[in-house]
């Protein structure tokens, strides 16, 4: 007997993603991911001068501004063929790693660690054990029995007021949470004290990118914050950017750590085939030679196999998405042409297109980046990766897994975090040559073609545009989430979370926090916005009104 | 009088009259002279990542588009104590968005003051950077709600001369 269970719609994630599973013998036999969303931004940019691209693609998505506006810059630069001088290079790396840093962060406590951790357990625990135990697992500066009594008194505060909160919709005394009153107290501790510290990461945007919250600082050519390249702002970076550091260094690494030990079974749930990596981190104009996190393509977890990738072998297919035409598109020829339909699995049942790489389905992420890194022996990952799984006692397989995929997010996040010191260096030391070039001038062409390729906190990200006659003539982009959780294709192959769903326990249908797991491991980000403060849930409360 | 106030727009610019708090936000700026002590933020729906703008504010007007089950074009006001109710009955599809923020910055024990300033939306699905006819008509409204409401803090933005 199988049952069918469906998410709808997924929580602690950004957009509407919806999910449904059949389960038989208290295991996952199969999955469809559903975006619910329509995203026809291709279609407004259409007509457009080139440069709008960038400021309007910025705002699809609240979590992504920078990406889609570093990717959308950069593939009107690919069409119009400007280089950019290096200073602007190193500063858009460093605002890019300090996205990085940020999202990393969020991702790993405000989105993830609810589905490991029981808030409500926490309230349970000994705060003199929990400190005893938090002293030996990390080297956080808070601590001690004192202080995580002042965090539990405040977790019951906030729980008995009623107001869950950012705890709401949690699946709280579920079997499948395995971890100790005073584990789970220590990691609501750092849920906090990471609040705190995401809000300063978020800060080292304001100091390169002219404006915060939304960056204004790139522009076709370059950069534009001059007035921002003097020893007191590179200190204030620099200073922000150590205090992130140290977080991850002594807080998210332990914590993540101490967090899998008890979850080692999930190193051989949630994995995926295939992985792809456009890479990212330019450290000269050799792209994508010089990338510090390296472009490759790894086929059936074959780590002895690891290719370069290259960007015309991605087509889109629409066979199951709610869109028109069935041929497999590559994105220059790409076409959105939404067509409104009923949800059906076995014919059409999602608004995301399905990306194929070579004909295949490809996970990216965190998880795609740091195996392709370890495949080419990347010394700064390889030595990384295998001092996490030597503390877990591991072996490599366990990569391929939930458990990898969200090991692999935090050992990025210290690695590239690690790497932006040299970066700040380099920049200091260019200023001091003398040179403060950040802008390279250029001309519109009547016709061009152009791609921006990124790897962002999310994954690969690839914007394609064509200009004729000086404006957008085609514009296509194809998203991290389109490539994680789109669904089947032409030949029916599953999206990387439709497989990856495959095989979780779950352990009560009508509570399936297992599937959770696997899928904000993904980090789903569903090109967002629909943001209206909704009242027409909770009709119950009267809103006064004018 | 509070220290620090910020005017806080949200939405979404793309989907037509989700980003209505940020065009009021634009008209503001055209047209007023703010004093120091008030800053005008474009928020956008950046979630979590207002949480340094919210905890460092000590009052926070905020301006978006409220669906209300009213008509078109329709003020509202939310504020403080009935904001709260809203963060507990909450059901939106976003797990993270401001009222989740502002509930965060609560647990930090750092939540500004706030109130909610906005429009009933007509249309907030469409891809579009025009607001509707209806919307556009309450603007001005909406500007002069926020007028009032700065005055009743104690603040009498000043009117740019504006060069006919």
């Amino acid at each position: 007997m199988s049952e069918k269970i469906t998410i709808d719609p997924i929580t602690r994630i950004e957009g509407h993603l919806r999910i449904e599973v059949e389960v038989a013998n208290g295991k996952v036999v199969n999955a469809w991911s559903s975006g619910q969303m329509f995203r026809g931004l291709e279609i407004i940019l259409r007509g457009r001068d080139p440069r709008d691209a960038p400021l309007i693609t910025q705002r699809s998505c609240g979590v992504c501004t920078l990406v889609h506006y570093l990717s959308s810059v950069r593939a009107v630069e690919d069409a119009v063929k400007v280089k950019i001088p290096p200073n602007a290079r190193i500063i858009r790396n460093l605002l890019h790693g300090a996205q990085f840093q940020h999202d990393h962060i969020v991702h790993f406590y405000h989105l993830h660690a609810l589905d490991w951790v029981d808030i409500v357990s926490a309230l349970k625990a000994d705060p003199q054990k929990t400190a005893a135990l938090a002293d030996n697992v990390s080297n956080a500066p808070w601590g001690g029995t004192v202080y995580f009594k002042q965090v539990q008194q405040r977790l019951k505060t906030f729980v008995e007021s009623g107001q869950l909160g950012p705890f709401n919709n949690g699946y709280w005394g579920h079997p499948a949470y395995l971890l100790p009153p005073e584990a789970n107290l220590m990691a609501a501790a750092h849920y906090i004290e990471a609040l705190r510290l995401q809000a300063k990461a978020a800060k080292m945007h304001a100091i390169f990118g002219a404006k915060n919250p939304h960056l204004q600082s790139l522009v076709v050519g370059g950069v534009t914050c001059v007035q921002d390249l003097n020893p007191d702002r590179i200190a204030e970076f620099l200073y922000l950017w150590k205090e992130t550091q140290d977080f991850i260094k002594n807080v998210y690494i332990p914590d993540v750590l101490a967090v899998a030990s008890f979850y080692k079974d999930w190193g051989k749930i949630g994995g995926t085939s295939n992985f792809l990596a456009w890479g990212d981190f330019p450290e000269s104009d050799k792209e994508p030679d010089s990338l510090f996190m390296p472009r490759g393509v790894i086929m059936k977890r074959d780590l002895s196999k690891v290719k370069m990738a290259e960007q015309d072998k991605v087509v889109e297919s629409v066979a199951h998405s709610w869109y028109k035409g069935s041929e497999a598109l590559h994105p220059f020829k790409g076409v959105t042409d939404p067509e409104l339909g009923e949800y059906d699995t076995k014919k059409k049942y999602s608004w995301f297109k399905a990306p194929r790489y070579e004909g295949e389905p490809c996970e990216v992420g965190p998880l795609a980046r740091v195996l392709v890194a370890y495949a080419y022996g990347k010394k700064e990952i390889k030595e990384t990766v295998d001092s996490v799984l030597k503390q877990l006692g591991l072996g490599a397989d366990a990569l391929f897994s939930t458990l990898g995929r969200t090991a692999a997010r935090a050992i990025e996040t210290l690695v590239i975090g690690q790497q932006m010191e040299k970066w700040i260096m380099e920049l200091v030391e260019n200023l001091k040559k003398g040179d403060k070039k950040i802008y390279q001038s250029w001309s519109m062409p009547d016709k061009g073609q152009g791609i921006g390729l990124n790897d962002v906190p999310r994954g690969s990200l690839g914007h394609w545009i064509e200009i004729e006659g000086g404006k957008i003539k085609n514009y296509q982009y194809v998203v991290p989430s389109t490539w994680n959780l789109g669904p089947r294709c032409a030949q029916n192959k599953p999206g990387p979370v439709e497989e990856a769903l495959i095989g979780t326990p779950v352990a009560d249908p009508k509570r399936p926090v297992e599937i959770l797991r696997t899928v904000h491991s993904f980090d789903p980000c569903i090109a967002c916005g629909v943001h209206v403060i909704d009242p027409e849930s909770n009709q119950v409360y009267k809103i006064k009104v004018l | 009088m509070p220290q620090k106030i910020t005017i806080l727009g949200i939405g979404n610019l793309l989907l037509k009259d989700d980003g209505l708090g940020i065009h009021a936000l634009h008209l503001l700026k055209e047209r007023y002279e703010f004093p120091e002590g008030v800053e005008l933020v474009d928020g956008g729906v950046l979630g979590l990542g207002l949480m340094g703008v919210l905890t460092e504010s000590e009052y926070v007007i905020v301006l978006d588009s409220i669906k209300n089950g009213g008509s078109p074009g329709q003020l509202h006001r939310v504020q403080d104590p009935q904001i709260l109710t809203r963060m507990r009955a909450k059901n939106s599809l976003h797990e993270i968005d401001f009222l989740e923020t502002l509930s965060a910055c609560e647990l930090l024990g750092k939540r500004p003051r706030c109130v909610i300033l906005g429009i009933e939306p007509k249309e907030i699905y469409q891809v579009d950077m025009e607001l509707s006819k209806e919307v556009l008509s309450s603007m001005e409204p909406l500007i002069q709600l926020v007028i009032q409401e700065l005055n009743a803090l104690g603040i009498a933005p000043k009117e740019r001369l504006s060069c006919v």
